[in-house]
């Protein structure tokens, strides 16, 4: 029995699931100022009635983090910078760094040292923060420098949380690793005091299964794990959605998804199963970060648009005035076209009739003009979809192969979930042409998605036979190769045994991992070669742990 | 600020070179593309990034003229490079970004008009094509080219040494100490574009206080004077200190200084060598000036091993340079008068042309057919020998976008009597206004 829940806006949605079906579902009223009140709330109306020992997982997409920035929930950080030559970015920051001696290159050379008392002075500036983050430029090629300030600054300011750049990612870009280390440990303290809480209560249910916390790249950690890198468990309301298509529809090929709410409908454009990811990092606060999320758009249009005549044309949304007709609300929406089209069946189809007589011109009926506001609908979810295939295409590439050979994503099937999702993914498809599905149970995806998503992790080696190192960033690690010549094969193996390591210590099956990417590169010097650059990024990508099967008949 | 962004087309070409150990190879960017990528440069407001489109044939045949065919003489990495320069100059047109920086390879500045295999790494001209483009489809008259490669831009000078129109203004390490070997001063331009062309070769050592100099006191003063559309920089990085090619001495400051003073609306990366120690600051320094931001600690951490002190006697001469080219420019509308008179209706000079990356030898015979109308036509002869082809010649005729009716079919009728003699293997007829290349 796996336990799913899900914080959402409005409502906190749980589930169970056993045997790849929905046992049970549940809903309580979000309690934003105190998000544990209203997760429990879900969980107890869910598991009535079950034996809470039978629980075997319990994961969790939580707006914990996203409301301890929004509501200023966050501590004070000291922000300690080696950024060598570069940028300056001190107004780009949302702390005023102090700069730090010490510089790392691109090859992971120390070319300057860092220097101890000039650490412990800045800490002596730094004694009223509550938490610590140390970046160096280009750490992710050699962490030494970067994880040796961050001791000494332990030693300084004892007790407090600091958090090393190069633990949160292990990819290149220093500005968002600095971004990224600042608001983890800014809401390091709040995180951990709601791990331990909602530890505590799951226990006093009798749940002392495993609990994992979703990611925004659709992974989930252990909750221990997550209290070292909280920020990684922002922004997960995207991730459950897509990740509950998953593992409604498991979609192979090129797709595209529409979640349709009541406002917007969220589109995800899909490649061989997995959605694709936005190419940049999240923004937190207007600040770029380092964390990955799945790349979504989102277009005004939902059940509860507001539709109305504009000149000769029939406008539909962005804006909400209200529920529809057949809701009692005072103005005609997408839902009340749904209920005259007979697409869905809820409220009074009369007064949803009655939307549509107040929009029809020149004499005609109620059903027809259903018809031309839902296709107006589509017709605006289908141009989004357009253009979000023009911005994938658009995306630089730097290779002239990617150039020569690339093509667009050409979606062949169309998923639909949402409540109006029955009604406009059809519509939608039809425009393009294309097959569709509206799988039932999409109703709790979110918290179906939190339940089945996978345990991720990666790492990111970079071998460099001229310097004879490598080094994987993730794991603060740099040592010597024992090989003078390395093949992709090779670096492959190493960064395997590698995940391996870091898998089995957070408890996380590695054995889907898989190349994510990958470089090679000869290395030249007086018109020799000397060496060779290869990185390998590996990963246990997002995904579901299996299929749900969401029968209508359990919702 | 203008509050728009720096456009920026970075395309490293990861996978071309010219040969596996070969300068221009995967490598050259790789480090730079590290510097950038950790630097957050492509997530900054201040800079927009594009994807290179790929330029069409007729882009590139309204500069170049290949023996014995376009297709046979490039690659694709070319096609993507060329486009790379018109996508970054179009994001400026269309009003998208205050300027651009095409940070692209392979580079082009070495290649002429008439092409037979690649010399100084280049086969195709990138800027000339961007240029010509902008002016097909833009409607731009005047540009500038500000070449800041330490070799002397002999391609992008052959391209435009009849057009009163480019102003090419080039500095570089002296042509008897470096590739390619030529970029003298007495290299203006032909009568009908005299003065056109600005060659300020420098000794070796030459730092950013002589640079800096020169650019202050000459180039940005000439640039009012002519009051280009556009400016174009040709943004070659290898007068750094530490490249292996060249001997000067200039610094990445240096270069993001001249970039901040010379406000090009556009600029393509050209050379650079020291993919290390020099690219990665360089161009770092480069895009932070062009986007309006601080360059000021880009510094190079090696930096103390640069030459600082440029010698008393590279100082004295580049006062004198600064001296004698002003008073050419000065001069320039009387000086041409009397270049016209002296060639009458027609202006000739030979020219060897040596291929170091294909092992090519080529003698051409350009004549300038001066015309009182207009700028009258151009010919080519031109016989190369060595390489893939091992014999070819071309007998070439050129009339421009503003050639009169009369030029344009006298250069018509050459072609056409060359062919009936055949002297010449190829036979091609570029007519600008109509924009056509035709092999007759
Ligand atoms: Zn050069
Ligand atoms: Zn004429």
């Amino acid at each position: 029995m796996w336990l799913g829940i899900d914080v959402g806006g409005t409502f906190t949605d749980a589930v169970v699931i056993a045997n790849g079906e929905i046992l049970a579902q549940a809903k309580a009223p979000t309690t934003h100022t105190d998000l544990l009140s209203g997760i429990l709330a879900a969980v107890d109306l869910v598991m009535h009635g079950m034996v809470c020992s039978g629980v075997e997982r319990v994961a969790l997409s939580t707006t914990i983090v996203t409301n301890a920035v929004v509501q200023g929930k966050t501590d004070t950080v000291g922000l300690l910078l080696l950024p060598g030559p570069g940028v300056n970015l001190n107004k780009m920051l949302p702390e005023l760094p102090i700069t730090l001696a010490g510089y790392v290159d691109h090859r992971g050379r120390e070319t300057s040292l860092p220097d101890e008392k000039e650490v412990i002075k800045a800490c002596e500036q730094l004694q009223d923060r509550s938490a610590l983050a140390v970046v160096g430029k280009f750490a992710v090629r050699n962490p030494r420098q970067e994880l040796q300030v961050a001791r000494w600054v332990k030693e300084q300011l004892p007790g407090r949380h600091v958090t090393a750049g190069s633990s949160i990612s292990g990819a290149l870009n220093f500005w968002r690793r600095t971004n990224s280390a600042y608001y983890n440990s800014a809401v390091h303290r709040h995180f951990g005091e709601f791990s331990t809480a909602i530890t505590t209560a799951l226990q006093q249910r009798q749940i002392t299964a495993p609990v994992f916390v979703l990611k925004a790249d659709g992974g989930t950690l252990p909750l221990v794990v997550a209290e070292q890198n909280p920020v990684e468990t922002i922004f997960t309301g995207p991730a459950a959605s897509v990740l509950g298509i998953m593992a409604m529809t498991a979609p192979s090929g090129e797709t595209v998804s529409l979640d349709v709410g009541g406002t917007t409908t969220d589109i995800a454009l899909w490649q061989d199963g997995l959605p694709l990811f936005a190419s940049r990092g999240a923004r937190i606060n207007g600040f770029p970060t380092a964390v990955r999320a799945f790349w979504m758009r989102s277009v005004g249009i939902g059940g509860d648009s507001f539709v109305r005549w504009e000149g000769e044309q029939i406008k539909v949304g962005p804006m909400r005035l209200g529920p529809a007709m057949a809701l009692g609300g005072e103005y005609p929406t997408v839902s009340d076209a749904l209920i005259v089209a007979g697409h869905v069946h809820f409220g009074d189809r009369a007064a949803a009739m009655k939307a549509m007589e107040k929009l029809t011109r020149n004499g005609g009926s109620s059903e027809n003009t259903a018809a031309l506001v839902l296709e107006a609908a589509a017709t605006i979810i289908h141009q989004e979809i357009d253009a979000m295939i023009l911005e994938q295409a658009a995306e630089p590439v730097y290779k002239v192969d990617d150039i020569i050979n690339g093509r667009p994503i050409a979606p062949e099937l169309l998923i639909g979930v949402g409540g109006a999702a029955p009604g406009l993914a059809p519509l939608v498809a039809k425009i393009r042409g294309i097959d569709y599905q509206t799988p039932p149970g999409a109703m709790v995806a979110n918290a179906v998605g939190a339940a089945v998503a996978r345990p991720t992790t990666e790492v990111t080696l970079r071998a460099d036979t001229s310097q004879g190192i490598y080094t994987v960033a993730e794991l603060g690690l740099r040592q010597k190769l024992t090989k003078r010549s390395l093949t992709p094969t090779d670096v492959r193996d190493l960064a395997r045994q590698h995940l391996r390591e870091r898998a089995v210590q957070s408890g996380i099956n590695f054995e889907t991992a898989e190349v994510v990417y990958e470089e090679e590169f000869n290395l030249v010097r007086g018109f020799s070669t000397i060496g060779k650059i290869l990185t390998c990024r590996l990963q246990v990508k997002p995904g579901v742990l299996r299929a749900i099967c969401g029968k209508e008949g359990v919702l | 600020m203008s509050g728009k962004p720096l456009g920026l087309v970075f395309f490293p070409a990861f996978d071309w070179a010219i040969s596996p150990t070969h300068p221009e190879r995967e490598e050259r960017l790789l480090y730079t593309r590290d510097q950038i990528v950790e630097e957050g440069l492509l997530d900054m407001d201040t800079i927009r990034e594009y994807k290179p489109r790929l330029a069409l044939r007729e882009d590139l045949e309204r500069v170049h003229v290949c023996v014995p065919n376009i297709m046979s003489l490039i690659t694709d990495a070319h096609r993507v490079s060329a486009g790379g320069a018109i996508t970054a100059a179009e994001a400026v047109m269309r009003g998208e970004t205050a300027r651009s920086f095409a940070l692209v390879r392979p580079p082009g500045h070495h290649a002429m008009r008439v092409v037979h295999g690649t010399r100084g790494f280049c086969t195709i001209n990138i800027e000339a094509i961007m240029i010509e483009y902008l002016r097909r489809h833009y409607g731009i008259g005047r540009v500038a080219v500000v070449d800041t490669d330490v070799h002397h831009g002999d391609g992008t000078q052959d391209i435009f040494y009849h057009d009163p129109d480019t102003l090419f203004i080039s500095f570089h390490q002296d042509g008897r100490t470096l590739y390619p070997g030529s970029g003298f001063t007495n290299e203006m331009g032909s009568p009908p574009a005299f003065g056109s062309t600005i060659n300020l070769p420098l000794p070796p050592g030459t730092n950013d206080e002589g640079l800096h100099t020169i650019l202050d006191e000459l180039i940005l003063p000439v640039l009012a004077d002519f009051q280009p559309d556009l400016i174009i920089n040709s943004a070659g990085q290898d007068n750094h200190y530490s490249d292996p090619l060249a001997n000067m001495a200039i610094t990445a400051q240096g270069y993001a200084r001249l970039a901040d003073k010379l406000k090009a609306d556009i600029a393509v990366l050209e050379g650079g060598y020291s993919i290390e120690d020099a690219l990665p600051y360089v161009n770092v320094g480069i895009i932070l000036a062009m986007a309006g931001m601080d360059y000021s600690k880009v510094i190079e951490p090696d930096i103390a091993n640069s030459v600082r002190h440029q010698a008393d006697s590279t100082t004295a001469y580049i006062r004198n340079l600064i001296a004698d080219r002003r008073a050419v420019w000065n001069a320039r509308d009387s000086l041409q008068k009397e270049a016209i008179q002296k060639a009458g209706n027609l202006w000739r000079r030979q020219k060897g042309i040596y291929y170091d990356d294909s092992g090519i030898q080529e003698r051409q015979t350009e004549s300038v057919h001066i015309c009182p109308h207009c700028r009258g036509y151009l010919t080519i002869a031109t016989e190369a020998q060595g390489g893939r082809f091992a014999c070819q010649s071309a007998f070439i005729a050129v009339s421009w976008r503003d050639s009169c009716g009369r030029c344009r079919a006298a250069a018509r009728d050459e072609v056409m009597q060359a062919k009936k003699q055949r002297q010449y293997q190829h036979y091609f007829l570029q007519d600008l206004y109509q924009d056509t290349l035709e092999k007759i």
